[in-house]
């Protein structure tokens, strides 16, 4: 599958009503249907790099989807390598447009709507933290490129060699990069092969989903993040006591 | 009279036994019970027993509240899965019971010894913010210590209902020696400390809105502004979603197109930077002309 094209990947997701969705600016809003059931959807593609004007464009749809489509569920595509690393975006106060857009989805989860993430293309550090992550489901084309950072980015901040690296994330997911190991810490629900019939698997996904976070849960029982879940519920005993 | 000392040279537990009633800090998971990093020791690093997170209850003039600190010196506050966990718990907890939460940020963000881990962690733990916001629980992050809130932990701060700043705290996502090697040290030179605080420090986000108090770098003072929040919640709704839009597009309109910290300044009233440079947290909110939302 053509990922690198978005108007391919639209086809693939929406059928012919992906192509009333508007793509500017590396952006995808609007609205459309997976199989007959009408969506809003959200999104970054070519893998760029999300900045304060990004966030309004995102954040102003889920407000419209909110205002004028009660409970309609809302897709999230993540194709980004990031949150734009710029001083006059820091001096503007970009976290504080992230936390606007996050709150926008709340607001959505809490009035109904369903929040449904796929990871298409890279789903990096604070592009994904902004809104994908924030997904009542989280799911991951094969082919995405999700976590932290690269291995190689990892070593140059830490100064611990690449090599360390590499060996430690065998035995240890966290370190790697990619859709799969993601997944065994919980971060994504499923993985979608390149041959899943798109429609269909989002239409299962979007009535099955709930609104509970089953991350940690599903880290441990995956293997991949044995300690949040154990964790969190031993404050939450401790704190009753 | 008896000069409080400087909040952002206290250490975690210093600065919540300053910050609560005397006696009433009862800490959970703490460090003789040994919940530590599983990640650090495999990468000879030495591990801290409560994993850079000192997390517990207390009361605030009366008021039960729970708490979070991050301790800056162990590897930057920064978050890793055990220490994210501690962190979306308390807040789960404070959902639970209805009593307010209160985080002193210290934090560069997700630990990246611990990959993706922590990145999920920030995640989940925003995700309990959100659980307490909808049920109308107070959190309030605290940020006034030189390594600020970053990374991960900048979004999350703004998720918070209220941030209350000093001086020297600051706030943002990607750190000035990120953007310096991005974009070279002609357009942003992380050594020029008063171009870092003046674009990402309290004295900005105050006149932005994004910090909603400005105090002084005391405990005593960041405790009234605690105060004075406690019973207070901001409940998200569709209009003060539409409202704060347009804020932000207007902010992005009025100073998108300059990348000088001193513009903002001078658009909020302030005559003379070389003062207000200096001035303390309250002696620059009574220079500065802010807007109140």
């Amino acid at each position: 599958m053509n990922t690198s094209n978005p108007n391919d990947l639209l086809a693939r997701f929406f059928g012919e009503s992906g192509k009333t969705l508007l793509v500017k600016d590396s952006l995808i809003t609007g609205y459309a249907q997976v199989l007959t059931q009408n969506v809003a959807v959200i999104g970054t593609c070519d893998g760029t790099y999300i900045d304060n004007a990004a966030a309004l464009r995102l954040a102003s749809l889920v407000i419209d989807c909110i205002e004028n489509h009660p409970q309609m569920p809302i897709v999230m595509l993540v194709d980004s390598a990031g949150q734009e690393p710029s001083r006059t975006c820091e001096m503007l106060g970009l976290a504080s447009f992230f936390g606007h857009l996050l709150s926008c989805l709340q607001l959505a989860r809490q009035n109904g709507h369903k929040l449904i993430t796929i990871a298409t293309g890279k789903a990096i550090g604070g592009a994904f933290i902004c809104y994908g992550m924030f997904g009542d489901r989280i799911e991951a084309l094969d082919s995405a490129s999700v976590g932290l950072m690269p291995i190689e980015a990892m070593s140059a901040v830490t100064k611990i060699p690449a090599a360390t690296l590499t060996a430690l994330s065998k035995t240890m997911p966290a370190l790697e990069f990619g859709a799969e190991p993601f997944a065994l810490l919980g971060g994504v629900d499923e993985v979608w092969s390149a041959d899943v019939n798109v429609p269909e698997k989002l239409a299962a996904v979007i009535s099955s989903s709930t609104q509970e976070d089953h991350r940690a849960e599903l880290g441990k029982k995956r293997g991949g993040r044995k300690w949040a879940f154990d964790v969190q519920n031993r404050v939450l005993a401790e704190s009753a006591k | 009279m008896k000069r409080a000392s400087l909040y952002h040279e206290q250490t975690a537990r210093k600065r919540i036994a300053s910050l609560v009633d005397p006696g009433s800090f009862t800490e959970l998971l703490p460090p003789p019970e040994r919940v530590v990093s599983p990640y650090l020791p495999l990468l000879d690093i030495p591990v801290s027993f409560d994993d850079g997170l000192v997390i517990g209850r207390a009361t605030l003039g009366g008021k039960p509240v729970y708490l979070a600190a991050q301790v800056g010196q162990f590897v930057g506050g920064s978050v890793g899965e055990v220490h994210s966990a501690k962190l979306t718990g308390i807040l789960k907890a404070a959902a639970r019971d209805a009593i307010p939460c209160l985080l002193l940020v210290e934090s560069g963000g997700v630990r990246l010894h611990e990959g993706s881990s922590g990145e999920i962690g920030i995640s989940e733990a925003m995700r309990a913010v959100f659980e307490c916001r909808a049920k109308g629980v107070p959190t309030i992050a605290v940020i006034g210590a030189d390594i600020g809130a970053y990374g991960g932990m900048g979004i999350l701060v703004t998720c918070c209902d209220f941030r209350i700043m000093t001086e020297h705290g600051r706030l943002g996502i990607s750190g000035p020696i990120v953007i310096e090697k991005w974009m070279g040290k002609q357009a942003y030179d992380s050594s020029n400390r008063a171009l870092v605080w003046k674009t990402s420090g309290g004295k900005t986000k105050y006149l932005l809105n994004d910090a909603d108090v400005l105090t002084h770098d005391d405990s005593a003072s960041v405790g009234a502004a605690i105060g004075e929040l406690l019973s207070k919640s901001q409940p998200i709704t569709l209009g003060g979603l539409k409202t704060r839009q347009q804020e932000l597009e207007k902010r992005l309109g009025d100073f998108g197109k300059t990348s000088d910290p001193e513009e903002i300044w001078k658009a909020f009233g302030i005559a003379d930077i070389g003062e207000a440079s200096l001035a303390s947290g309250p002696e620059f909110v009574a220079l500065a002309k802010r807007k109140t939302p």
